[in-house]
């Protein structure tokens, strides 16, 4: 059954994304207006705008809304909805809503999405499954008691992590029990914000494991492949920051058995449309299931630039009931892709955000380049949504050659209006080892001495620029002539007011 | 009336960096600076869709003034932040001389570092705070992030409320050092 | 004349005296507290060769009263004169703390009079540039004399020559009425304070420990008490701030501000952007300061007292090189609500505009005023009148441009068409109102809501609909208390066109000594 209209519920560069798939196969696209951005891009380039501008409520996040979006697709006529990645994208509920006013939901079936939404369910299955798992909680822990317990049993540091969500969010890592309070405190509260559930489970830490994680598509026909690995290892409390495919620490042997792996997850909970598995890489190259993302990730185009799939376009083909038309020999990893995060944070204040407006932004375009972005000039970085600016991702054939891409366009991309994180994937460039590819998640805090790329006559540069600025201003202040009313004629209507 | 002669005012300004560290340039309006001893022209461009940029030994740098308040300066150069005040040589006497003055035992105050929410206070005045220490739960950006004691002191005053909303730079508390 | 012979010789050696006075011990003891010296000031302060001093011979009584020798010194601490700022006539008098730590006695007191008499007579600003130690405690009565003989020309000269006064140095005990008196206050962070009762008899009275900076230094008096309206980091900064401030001052009261021409870089007079700045959320706020910046000719708005009372901005802008005064609220800061100091700052900058024909320009985005126990408590209700006072009582040009809120009793403050405003505009974004909309309907429907059993979401609708209905500016527009309501992106052209329509105006308020504003 095809899919003529597709509603997009999510902004930024992730419905522009969604909007050039759907352009190309001639589906027309449906966006949601909100009065936190109402001059966004990603408004433009749609082709009918939903109105939800006139919600000036902050208790009920436009892009959460599930009834409010489900009556307007149905008003509409819309087939499907895409949910992006974040808001609605993992929300079992609104998966199920859709289910039952017959909208296509582009994504797994709301069961899948509840089970793997749940840290614990997804675990006792992959156990099930046969895949290798770490120790920890077997379910929500109820309170610092409990988490104190298991944790000594488990043998610190432990982590504890949100059992509804993901993205770093509700996430806290205890090296010793007497941090335990404190940290089961703030992870439950900032579960309860971001995701409306407090509940957080416990986990052995493993201190310094690089973070691998698999991209799967499947159909309705219990078809299934991987799409190769994607290497997320350079994090920052959780947060990616620059991803890359393939990962230098697999070789094909392993990539077999971890892909198989990340297939059986996907098969225990009968999945289809795309979806991601998480899995934590040590040393001794063991591995362990993590997780599995029941959406579209933010890093999905790395994994588009090496196999050449488009993966939006298999998800909406997927939906449509159609069957993979690839099978797992035929998929090829060509050459290596890096996706480099570029956001309006500061990072010499430690990534604190950077709020405001983008008056400039331009990058050259070129065979091996490509930007995903939801930002033009004068875009304003607001502090209702996250704080992305681009995704820069390079493509090359070999890794060296993707790292030298990734100097040479990390270096003509200019922002003008707000700090960026540009100087951050510039010290990474710059690292030694992040360049042999020996690197895992405790590269930003172990390896990289200072987290930005400063060039030694930058700063001389900088003092000019505003040495001269400053001497143009006061000139210009000074230069100005003034004119007075000396030798002009004055009406006398206004000399008799003046003489009262 | 005769007076001792008044000295030519000159051009020179310094660009004093937030480490302390005096630029200096006699004329900054010709467009020329010191470098390894010899003078040098800047080639300071702005091209068509309006970024400045210098041409310095064969690269291109892109400049921005992100912040600008009487001389106070932020640069953003290839996407590093750098702060300066621009001083005459006068002044930045002056600078240096009310530095030394300034008492080593005043109070440091603490400023939120983005606008959020309170949320919690984890501190109260007169306690006793060692550096790298949390002081304040902040939400903003949907995180709880967790505001740290750059100093070890004594907490002199706090200026905020448990869910209170604060702006960028509002100051949260005073810690006497020491 | 023979130049070898006596009467040359002993014009030299006069000349001579008087340099020595000036010695390099006595720059470098100035120096060393971070400060200049009164003539390295009064060089940056006037165009360059230009200053003329008047009375530099003048010396103290030599009668030795007992209590302390009278030291003698050319000039008695201070230097007095006129000069050129970009040339314009300006007078300046420059306290000298090298010489008797620039205290005031009745010779120097005679010597500030002398010359604010002469700015008086020839219809020019003056500039005083305070650094003393205070009055001259030798002297006794004589130099509280001086002192009140000062503040006597500051009033006559109020509102008849711009006066600033910039304190470089210490300004304590009586003489700090006179900086008080005059327009605009300016301290430089750090080496300047300014106190009636110093930090020592605070301590012996009240047995309190504070330091001259956190007493009353430049931070203090332009965040607290808004004494001091323009602060800069050092004294370059701040006297160029003076010649800065000058640029958009007539030189009396009979004048018109100077024009200045419009940069090489000035565009088009529509402005795209300033659609874009007020939010349709009523709640959200805006930088008011980013509206002001797209609405003047460009870097031209010099904002006062930025620190103090930040829920209301004042400052003086150019539209099409001619000075306006600009009275803003600010909605980023207490929703832009009137309050106490803001009604006091913004009820002084009106008089001196309306003092020397600065037309006005009104940007209104205010919810009504601050409540609380405290405000009422503390006389909001004559405080407030005070801006209104100010707005009626001027016969300069007033214009308004309503941005978004305009509630009650503040709607008739911000100089809305009954008190005379000559020209009311309004954005689309506009709310006019008796009351906000939640609180109208709260009222209007009180029983509805009562006895609905969903009152949340019919308030909501209810007072959407009062937005839609009642608060839209085009029914004031229709009743003709708003003129037009206009493109936000057209503003600047629309105010440029009604200031030249309104450059002859003439009103002549009844004859009378003078009003009575609430104080």
């Amino acid at each position: 059954m095809k899919i003529k209209s597709l509603l997009i519920a999510n902004r930024g560069e992730i419905a522009i994304r969604i909007i050039k798939t759907a352009r190309e196969m001639g589906i027309r696209s449906f966006v949601i207006k909100t009065a936190k951005e109402p001059n966004a891009w990603y408004l433009e380039e749609a082709d009918e705008i939903i109105d939800f501008s006139d919600n000036f409520d902050e208790a009920i996040p436009e892009f959460l809304d599930i009834e409010r979006i489900i009556k307007s697709a149905k008003k509409r006529k819309v087939d499907a909805i895409h949910p992006g990645y974040g808001f609605l994208a993992e929300n079992p509920d609104f998966a199920r809503r859709c289910e039952e006013e017959k909208i296509t939901f582009i994504g797994p079936s709301h069961d899948a999405i509840y089970r793997m939404g749940h840290k614990t369910i997804a675990k006792e299955l992959a156990r099930k499954h046969g895949v290798p798992l770490l120790g920890g909680s077997p379910g929500a822990v109820r309170d610092a008691e409990e988490a104190r317990k298991i944790a000594n049993q488990v043998g610190y540091p432990v982590i504890l992590k949100a059992a509804a969500g993901g993205g770093g969010r509700g996430m806290r890592v205890v090296s010793k029990e007497k941090d335990i309070d404190r940290m089961f405190t703030l992870a439950t509260n900032e579960a309860a914000k971001a995701f409306n559930n407090p509940d957080v489970f416990l986990e052995r830490f493993v201190r310094e494991p690089r973070h691998i994680e698999f991209q799967i598509l499947a159909d309705k026909h219990g078809n299934v492949v991987h799409l190769g690995e994607r290497e997320c290892s350079i994090q920052r409390k959780h947060q990616k920051l620059l991803e890359e495919s393939p990962s230098a620490a697999l070789d094909p042997a392993l990539r077999k058995k971890m892909g198989e792996a990340a297939i059986n997850i996907a098969k225990s909970v009968s999945y289809y449309s795309a979806g991601t598995v998480e899995f934590l890489l040590d040393v001794d190259n063991s591995f362990s299931f993590m997780e599995m993302n029941t959406r579209i990730q933010v890093e999905h185009p790395v994994t588009e630039m090496v196999t050449g799939i488009d993966l939006i376009e298999q998800m909406i083909l997927i939906a449509e009931g159609e069957k993979l038309p690839f099978a797992q020999k035929d998929i090829k990893l060509n050459g290596w892709a890096i996706e480099w995060r570029i956001n309006a944070e500061d990072v010499q204040s430690g990534f604190s955000p950077s709020l405001g407006t983008i008056e400039k932004i331009s990058w050259p375009e070129s065979d091996n380049v490509r930007v995903d972005t939801g930002v033009r000039d004068g875009s304003v970085i607001t502090p209702y949504y996250d704080s992305m600016i681009a995704k820069l991702i390079v493509h090359a054939e070999t890794r060296e050659k993707a790292l030298q891409q990734s100097s040479l366009a990390i270096r003509k991309f200019w922002i003008k209006g707000t700090k960026t994180t540009l100087a951050f994937c510039r010290a990474v460039l710059q690292n030694s080892n992040f360049r042999k590819g020996n690197f895992n998640t405790s590269f930003l805090s172990k390896e990289l001495k200072l987290h930005y790329h400063n060039e030694p006559d930058e700063a001389l540069l900088a003092a000019f620029f505003a040495t001269y600025d400053y001497a143009r201003e006061i000139n210009e202040n000074e230069e100005k002539p003034l004119h007075t009313e000396n030798g002009k004629s004055i009406s006398p209507w206004v000399l008799k007011k003046r003489l009262r | 009336m005769a007076r001792a002669a008044k000295k030519k005012q000159s051009t020179k300004l310094i660009a004093l960096s937030a480490t302390n560290k005096a630029y200096e340039f006699k004329k900054p309006l010709e467009k020329k600076i010191k470098y390894q001893g010899k003078e040098v022209d800047i080639k300071l461009h702005e091209d068509p869709k309006g970024f400045s940029y210098i041409v310095w030994k064969n690269k291109k740098y892109m400049l921005d003034v992100i912040e600008k308040k009487q001389n106070r300066y932020t640069i953003v150069v290839n996407g590093v932040w750098h702060s300066f005040s621009v001083e005459t040589p006068v002044s930045l006497k002056r600078k240096r001389y009310l530095e030394q003055q300034a008492d080593s035992s005043s109070a440091v105050s603490i400023e939120a570092p983005m606008p959020g929410k309170i949320i919690d206070i984890l501190v109260e005045e007169g306690a006793e705070v060692k550096e790298g220490e949390p002081i304040i739960i902040l939400e903003a950006m949907k995180m709880q992030n967790e505001i740290i004691s750059h100093i070890t002191g004594i907490v002199k005053s706090i200026s905020v409320k448990k869910n209170e909303s604060v702006m960028k730079d509002d100051v949260l508390m005073e810690i006497q050092k020491g | 004349m023979d130049v070898k012979g006596k009467n040359f010789t002993r014009f030299l050696e006069r000349q001579q005296a008087h340099n020595v006075q000036h010695d390099a011990r006595a720059e470098a003891k100035q120096h060393s507290k971070g400060k200049l010296t009164a003539w390295e000031r009064l060089d940056i302060l006037f165009d360059e060769d230009t200053f003329e001093e008047v009375d530099a011979f003048v010396t103290a009584d030599k009668s030795d009263t007992g209590f302390g020798k009278v030291q003698q010194a050319f000039g008695d601490g201070v230097i007095i004169g006129h000069g050129l700022i970009r040339g314009r006539l300006t007078f300046a008098y420059a306290q000298d703390f090298t010489v008797m730590g620039g205290s005031l006695g009745s010779v120097h007191a005679a010597k500030i009079m002398k010359i604010q008499d002469m700015a008086l007579k020839m219809g020019a600003p003056i500039v005083g540039l305070i650094d003393s130690g205070g009055a001259r405690i030798q002297e006794g009565v004589a130099s509280l004399a001086g002192y009140a003989g000062i503040f006597h020309r500051n009033v006559q000269s109020s509102g008849v020559i711009p006066q600033i006064s910039v304190i470089l140095g210490p300004a304590a005990g009586g003489a700090v009425y006179s900086p008080s008196i005059t327009d605009f206050v300016f301290m430089t962070d750090q080496t300047s304070y300014m106190f009636v009762t110093g930090p020592n008899v605070v301590k012996e009275v009240l047995n309190e420990d504070v330091s001259f900076n956190d007493l009353g230094g430049a931070g203090v008096h332009s965040k607290k008490s808004g004494v001091a309206q323009l602060v800069f980091p050092d004294e370059e900064n701040t006297l160029m701030g003076v010649r800065q401030i000058l640029a958009y001052l007539p030189s009396n009261n009979m004048e018109n501000s100077p024009e200045m021409e419009l940069s090489a870089d000035e565009t088009s007079d529509v402005e795209e952007r300033l659609r874009e700045i007020v939010p349709d959320d009523p709640n959200k706020p805006y930088d008011v300061k980013d509206v002001i910046n797209l609405m003047v000719d460009k870097r031209s708005f010099y904002e006062i007292a930025e620190n103090y009372a930040q829920n209301i901005v004042i400052g003086f802008g150019r539209l099409d090189g001619k000075v306006i005064g600009i009275v803003a609220n600010q909605p980023k800061v207490l929703a832009g609500t009137l309050d106490i100091n803001s009604s006091n700052k913004g009820a002084r900058f009106i008089r001196f505009c309306d003092a020397f024909n600065i037309p006005l320009l009104i940007l209104e985005d205010v919810p009504g005023f601050l409540p609380g126990i405290d405000q009422e408590h503390s006389g909001i209700i004559r405080h407030g009148a005070k801006m209104l006072y100010a707005f009626a009582d001027a016969t300069v040009p007033r214009i308004t441009v309503i941005l978004r809120k305009s509630y009650g009793g503040a709607y008739c403050v911000m100089n809305s068409k009954n008190l005379g405003g000559d020209f009311n505009f309004a954005w689309p974004t506009a709310e006019i109102a008796v009351m906000g909309p939640e609180g109208a309907v709260a009222i209007l429907y009180r029983k509805e809501l009562g006895a609905s059993d969903d009152p949340i979401a019919m308030k909501k609708e209810l007072a959407a609909r009062y937005r839609n209905e009642i608060a839209n500016p085009y029914v004031a527009e229709e009743r003709g208390f708003i003129d037009e309501v206009i493109d936000p992106a057209e503003t600047r052209l629309k105010l440029i066109r009604a200031f030249e329509a309104l450059e002859t105006k003439h009103v002549d308020n009844p004859a009378r000594k003078h009003g009575n504003i609430p104080l």
